[in-house]
């Protein structure tokens, strides 16, 4: 009999994966860059300098209070609470025109079903002559369509912070009806652009911020944001 | 805060839809739920002035008529002179006392006071705190009512920092702390400003003398001191957002109002003191600066029309913001006010194009973790993203001042802890070969100076892998340095085994890790691999579909086949095999033998439910189905198989 020329079984070399926070971050980032804005990154342990009066978040702004921010070292400094410390850096060092996107972790004093003490942002600002809300809106439709596709029907919505004004949050329209709240944007706030030693007479800025737990569990349909965080293989492969 | 849809349209003769009004509230930026006609506003932090039901319709008068129209008590009132002094001024820069004395029966409450109780099912508690708490939702003005006869000495409001003990008059005992804006008599604080009155002073169902205290406190005195007391406030609510510091008089006589419709009264007098004046704020009435914030072009005329339909005076090209609006600054208040009347939906898009601006090189470091997170990946690592917070102290850690709790004090200083965490976490549910990494930053104390380093850390434990080659190999240090090999050959990266004597755990697979400074790796050549090869993941954004947390069963089947062809057929069989309750198929072995002309086949099963722990039964009425099946296939046997 003739000896068996067998093609053995494939070979099932299992990849890996990057984290499903690592894979948006990077497709919001890729997104972002490609619309004109360059990545800038900076520390984690922030002042309150930068994290909160440069940003006109008042020292009797609640978010300031202890049961909402992590302090570290006697005071002296916190976990940043938002990446836009990036930016007020970013600002203070060049000058504009400029068009930046900061990302990474951000720390709050939560740890809920529905929140956790650290998550990821993606933030960003652009500032140039006779920058407007009417822009600004042009902008958020690039990014969310670039998102979730030129179908969905997109809301602002006036909203606050101290550091954007007019300020909006944007909603999109889900599959059985309902309006979810997306990012936060707005006219940067001139008091924002002063501290920076940006002309609010010649200059104007826009910014925007999304939460990166925020479009992946939007995105996956992930119900739960705490499975992110198990490092749960099954969980993990599901991502690759 | 909850408003009843009725309340509101009292005012407006038009009567607009429930859906109408809704509508327009999202448009003015004030978010809500509807339940039984009954709005529960979620309003942004800089509108306190909208905390109550005429704040909402001043609101709403620019696209409705809306008749603000509740009688005020019109009556001369005398002067009350009461024994309070006012130490804390800047808190407190102006305060109202009203006393009233009543006499005889009060009637069953009456009008929109009595709908107030009835539509928003509030719990009536006496007279003169009903009152107040209607008039701070008809007004947004919260009020403090103090039993006259309880009143008996000199009140003063202190900035304190004495440990007082303090009883509220919901009786909650609370041990005043730090600094605290309070209203002292006797050395006892009868009240914590702003937030809540205390039970010595508390009105009752037998009070007929009242003093109502209608007060301005600044925001900044009063944030916080809810949280910080475990005490649900409206008033400390209002406060913290801000109230209109010119409406003392204008409450307190509709205050009088309604005790007037109700009861008889005996006697009223009213004590007004302003300790620092309010200054209104003037915004240039600038048009171009307005319409170029919004990227518009509406003349003076329509700007005008819609300030002064929310409340704003416009005087010699100036704006002048109403008392109540302290959120009002700056043009781009303005701004904002004028996009929310025009609604931000109906703002035109302009075409934005951000010009080619410089941009920084990508960094080493960049394309170093890049290069290694696609040489693991392609090795069947999985990216892990840990928070910092632990428990372990060293001399270089950073401390929390403010910790989640006493577990969490602390921030990593390496990532061992954290990623054997995850991996005993994997292995009790029972992964047999785990591969996992982290990148981030750790930040650290080095001479009282805080640093970050970039770090990467390593940990695997198990089989190499699934395949019929690597199943049967465990990892170990030679397998992770062999990886590493391929980044590196010049760099000895040193893994080392972790000692499972000090972890919980009965498995004896060895667990290898390894962390490296990534900043120092930098400095190093590294083969890059070819952006277009770089094994990282393309989104694809697929759904996910939620894991079992019950436990998984495994079966094995090893087959013999003689005939080649059906070989191939078998291994068809089972791979494509489908059934709810199965979880993986793999092929752990495979062996040509040559001189038997006879192939060894083995097939891995993992069975897995995702609503209840799978059962003995269960999986053998799959498996002996898969045995038929494959069993059907001519010269294919299972070796030693008693059927």
């Amino acid at each position: 009999m003739p000896s068996f020329n067998i093609k053995p079984p494939i070979l099932n070399h299992e990849l890996g994966g990057l984290h499903p926070i690592t894979q948006v971050k990077d497709f919001l980032l890729n997104l972002l860059k490609e619309i004109g804005f360059n990545e800038v990154d900076g520390p984690e342990i922030e002042s309150e300098e930068y994290n909160f009066d440069m940003l006109n978040i008042k020292e009797s702004h609640p978010a300031r209070q202890m049961h909402d921010t992590f302090y570290v070292e006697n005071k002296t400094s916190v976990l940043r609470t938002h990446t836009s410390p990036v930016q007020i850096r970013s600002m203070l060092n060049s000058s504009p025109p400029l068009a930046i996107i900061s990302a990474g972790k951000v720390y709050r004093k939560d740890d809920d079903a529905t929140h956790l003490p650290m998550f990821h942002q993606v933030e960003g600002i652009y500032v140039n002559k006779e920058v407007n809300f009417a822009q600004l809106k042009d902008l958020i439709y690039k990014i969310v369509y670039g998102i979730f596709g030129e179908e969905v029907k997109i809301r602002f919505r006036p909203s606050y912070f101290p550091f954007t004004e007019p300020s909006a949050e944007v909603d999109i329209l889900s599959e059985d009806g309902k309006w979810l709240e997306i990012l936060g944007c707005g006219i940067v706030n001139p008091i924002v652009l002063d501290n920076c030693n940006i002309d609010t007479k010649k200059f104007s800025g826009l910014a925007f911020g999304l939460g990166v737990e925020r479009i992946a569990m939007l995105k996956y349909e992930v119900n739960d944001i705490r499975d992110f965080y198990k490092s749960n293989l099954d969980f993990l492969r599901q991502f690759k | 805060m909850k408003i009843a849809y009725e309340h509101l349209i009292k005012f407006i003769p038009s009567r607009p839809s429930i859906e109408n009004i809704s509508e327009k509230f999202f448009q003015l930026g004030h978010e809500h739920e509807i339940q039984n006609n009954i709005f529960d506003m979620e309003l942004t932090p800089n509108r306190g002035d909208c905390l109550s039901i005429n704040g909402l319709l001043r609101d709403l008068s620019v696209f409705y008529e809306v008749t603000l129209n509740n009688e005020i008590y019109t009556d001369d009132i005398e002067s009350l002179d009461i024994n309070f002094v006012n130490n804390s001024p800047k808190a407190c820069p102006s305060i109202s006392f009203l006393k009233i004395n009543i006499q005889g029966e009060i009637s069953e409450y009456k009008g929109i006071f009595q709908d107030y109780f009835d539509d928003l099912d509030v719990n009536k508690n006496n007279f003169f705190t009903d009152i107040s708490n209607y008039i701070s939702y008809e007004t947004g003005q919260p009020t403090h009512c103090y039993d006259a006869e309880k009143v008996t000495s000199l009140i003063s409001l202190e900035t304190s920092i004495e440990e007082y003990e303090f009883k509220t008059l919901l009786d909650k005992t609370i041990k005043l702390k730090d600094e605290n804006l309070v209203f002292v008599q006797n050395d006892e604080v009868i009240n914590l400003a702003g937030v809540m009155g205390g039970s010595s002073t508390a009105c009752s169902k037998d009070t007929k003398s009242v003093i109502v205290e209608c007060a301005y406190f600044n925001p900044e005195n009063v944030i916080g001191q809810s949280i910080k007391y475990d005490i649900k406030s409206d008033a400390a609510h209002k406060f913290e957002r801000g109230v209109d510091p010119l409406c003392h008089e204008k409450v307190l006589r509709r205050f009088l109002k309604i005790v007037d419709e109700h009861a008889t009264i005996k006697n009223v007098e009213i004590f007004k003191r302003d300790y620092i004046s309010h200054n209104s704020i003037e915004i240039p009435f600038d048009i171009e600066r307005i319409n170029n914030i919004l990227g518009l072009s509406y003349n003076s005329e329509e700007l005008q029309d819609y300030l002064t339909k929310l409340g704003f005076n416009i005087d010699n090209n100036k704006i002048l913001a109403p008392s109540y609006r302290s959120d009002i600054k700056t043009e781009n208040d303005i701004a904002e006010e004028i996009a929310r009347v025009i609604g931000y939906n109906n703002i035109p898009i302009q075409s934005l194009k951000i010009p080619k601006l410089r941009s920084a090189p990508a960094k080493d470091l960049e394309l170093l973790e890049q290069n290694i997170k696609s040489l693991l990946i392609s090795e069947g690592f999985f990216e892990v993203i840990n928070d910092p917070f632990v428990n372990h102290e060293t001399d270089n850690s950073i401390k929390l001042d403010n910790p989640l709790d006493s577990g969490r004090k602390n921030l990593r200083i390496n990532l061992e802890k954290s990623l054997i965490d995850n991996l005993l976490y994997n292995e009790r549910r029972q992964q047999d070969s785990i591969k996992l990494f982290e990148i981030t930053d750790i930040y650290y104390l080095e001479k009282k100076q805080l640093k970050n380093k970039r770090k990467l850390g390593i940990i695997c434990s198990g089989r190499v892998g699934k395949n019929y080659l690597d199943f049967s190999r465990k990892i170990d240090n030679k397998y992770l340095t062999n990886i590493l090999d391929k980044f590196n050959k010049k760099i000895s990266f040193n893994p080392h085994l972790i000692n499972r004597d000090e972890l919980e755990t009965k498995l004896n697979n060895k667990i290898i890790y390894l962390e490296i400074d990534l900043n120092e790796l930098e400095s190093y050549d590294f083969d890059t691999i070819d952006k277009e090869k770089l094994v990282l993941n393309k989104n694809n954004f697929k759904k996910y579909i939620p894991i079992s947390s019950f436990p998984s069963s495994v079966r094995d089947l090893s087959f013999a086949v003689s005939d080649k062809e059906k070989y191939h057929e078998l291994q068809n069989l089972l791979l494509d095999y489908k059934n709810i309750l199965i979880k993986e198929i793999f092929i752990f072995d495979f062996y040509h033998n040559e001189d038997k002309d006879e192939i060894k086949i083995g097939f891995r099963f993992v069975f897995q439910s995702n609503s209840s722990t799978i059962t003995e039964g269960e999986v053998n009425n799959i498996m002996n189905e898969i045995i038929e099946k494959a069993l059907s296939i001519p010269s294919v046997e299972i070796p030693g198989l008693k059927r």
